[in-house]
């Protein structure tokens, strides 16, 4: 055990299962994330991310299996795992009537130490100067709150960050400077394992996406892998109107089909495509990139592999 | 340590407006009784008033009446007051909920998500409920010697010092014991309004328990079920000391409630 926290991965999970009566909210989930990635942890709603979280955290604890921080078990090393943590809840719960600012001095207090400047650039970059933290929460847009609760997980620069939905409520140009703070701790190892139903933001920051199920994972991949396994949107045109049905190959598709264009779906190589058209007048070829969205939402249904 | 002073410190914070108008209310309550009790020594009416209480009062106090009818007997009247008793109560329970109310909130997931171990809430909730207790005791305290000082008739017999702190001694056991048996029902809730409401209803039930009991001989075999049968303000105007019975039955209660809650909110799941 003398290892701990030094070459362990941030999140380790084994076999872990949360049951609340005969509802199974996590079903034997075996998960490791890596020091320094970012892991887009995805699923829709009640399929057992915010619960996974929680287990992190202690908040809940496991029917079986186990849950560790850098080696730290979540439950019987909790303060160790939490000390090294940093999490922004999906809604921040804090009382209207304290200030901005209050409420992020008793929360770096609570995390024993917190730079100030750290803080001030964290401030700086998502734009929630002391003039606005003076303010009482009451008073806060929900993109405010948004800030001040990554200010609040970012402020005390844990190890490992725990994020639940980061962007919700943000504005475009905030959401940059989110991916922007991302990436500069990704840059300095530290690892961030954030829930979120924006695809295109996963697509953007994460390394890779574990993605949940009715509590079960059913996919663990690089983003770049996960693009590969996209099926393509291919858009033939031709220069006089084709009326011949398609005979496509395996794994092809056909979207649309118009007398001067096809719009096809391809998983796979374009070969045997190519093949076929090569009796045909084809003006042109329109590749699409291929779209996680298209991969994931398979997932989300049921029908991906 | 110093995580718990933190999170002492601001919910002390939170609730010292609280505190400190309710402690106000209290101490001008103590200064107002002791105006109306001077007001009937000057006229030396206590025994005609006394006469004037309807028969079933008179014998549900018992020989305590000519203590309770006295100079000395209203003074104290604030510590066994029914408005007061039922302020304190409420008040012990809203607080000693805290965690519920924190839960409910999604604070606690903040807080908890810190390296914050879960025993320091629940101890945090019981400085809380301990030092509201000793400050709104101290400002009653504080109204009864400021009032008695500044306006009791010279020719009053004031109540003896050891009388005032037992009555204050008794009502503070008295709202810590409500408090461990709120913290406990707090501390396995999500919802401070069901677990105050919950807590609330006991204490009325176990009031009118008590108070049948006195009245009504065949209730009495059940009432030692009350805590409010081991809060007895007339014994202690009859000039018995505080009995060490009651003392150990409701603070039995209190630390029972105090330690049920570690282990309930140690074991619990928080989900808001």
């Amino acid at each position: 055990m003398s290892s701990q926290g030094t070459d362990q991965p941030p999140i380790s999970i084994r076999k872990l299962s949360k049951q609340y009566g005969k509802l199974t909210a996590v079903k034997s989930l075996d998960l490791d994330v890596n020091e320094g990635e970012v892991l887009g942890f995805l699923g829709l709603n009640g399929a057992g991310k915010s619960t996974t979280i929680r287990i992190l955290l202690d908040l809940l604890r496991p029917t079986s299996g186990h849950a560790a921080i850098f080696g730290h078990d979540c439950q019987k090393q909790g303060l160790l795992a939490r000390a090294i943590t940093g999490y922004l809840p999906g809604e921040l719960g804090v009382y209207s009537d304290l200030t901005g600012l209050a409420v992020l001095d008793l929360l770096a207090g609570l995390n024993g130490k917190v730079s100030r400047k750290y803080r001030s650039d964290l401030q700086e970059r998502l734009e929630l100067p002391d003039s606005v933290l003076r303010r009482k929460l009451r008073e806060y847009s929900t993109g405010m709150k948004r800030k001040l609760g990554l200010i609040q997980a970012f402020q005390a620069d844990p190890r490992l960050l725990i994020l639940d939905e980061p962007t919700e409520g943000l504005d475009p140009l905030m959401q940059e400077s989110f991916y922007e703070l991302v990436a500069q701790v990704r840059q300095r190892g530290r690892t961030v394992f954030m829930s979120s139903h924006v695809l295109s933001e996963v697509e953007r920051v994460c390394d890779r996406i574990a993605l949940l199920r009715k509590g079960e994972l059913v996919l663990l991949s690089t983003v770049e892998e996960v693009r590969r396994l996209a099926p393509r949107r291919v858009h033939v045109y031709f220069d006089q109107d084709v009326t011949t049905t398609p005979q496509l190959p395996v794994g092809h598709e056909t979207v649309e089909i118009k007398p001067r264009e096809w719009s096809l779906q391809i998983e796979g190589l374009l070969g045997p495509l190519m093949s076929m058209l090569s009796s045909l007048p084809v003006r042109d070829l329109e590749i699409e990139e291929p779209r996680l969205e298209d991969v994931l939402i398979r997932y989300y249904m049921g029908t991906g592999e | 340590m110093k995580r718990l002073l933190i999170l002492a410190r601001h919910s002390l914070g939170r609730i010292r407006l609280l505190l400190l108008v309710m402690g106000t209310l209290l101490a001008v309550f103590q200064v107002f009784l002791i105006v109306v009790a001077g007001s009937i020594q000057r006229s030396d009416a206590f025994e005609e008033i006394g006469a004037l209480l309807p028969p079933f009062v008179r014998e549900l106090l018992g020989p305590s009446v000519t203590s309770f009818m006295s100079f000395p007997g209203i003074v104290c009247v604030g510590y066994f007051h029914l408005s007061v008793m039922g302020a304190l109560i409420a008040l012990s329970i809203v607080l000693a909920t805290m965690p519920a109310s924190e839960i409910e909130t999604g604070f606690m997931d903040l807080i908890l998500s810190r390296p914050m171990a879960r025993h320091l809430i629940i101890t945090r909730t019981v400085l809380i409920v301990v030092i509201s207790t000793a400050a709104l005791l101290a400002m009653m305290l504080a109204g009864t010697w400021i009032g008695l000082n500044a306006l009791a008739p010279t020719d009053a017999r004031w109540p003896s010092p050891g009388l005032v702190l037992s009555l204050a001694a008794n009502l503070a056991l008295l709202m810590l014991c409500w408090s461990g048996i709120a913290m406990a029902i707090g501390s396995a809730a999500r919802r401070r309004s069901v677990a105050g409401g919950l807590a609330g209803v006991i204490a009325l039930a176990a009031f009118l328990l008590d108070y049948i009991a006195r009245a009504w001989k065949p209730a009495e075999s059940v009432a030692w079920l009350s805590p409010f049968r081991y809060f007895n303000p007339f014994q202690l105007l009859d000039g018995n000391p505080l009995s060490a019975k009651n003392v150990f039955v409701l603070g039995s209660i209190a630390v029972s409630g105090f330690v049920a809650s570690y282990v309930i909110f140690s074991r619990r799941d928080i989900s808001h």
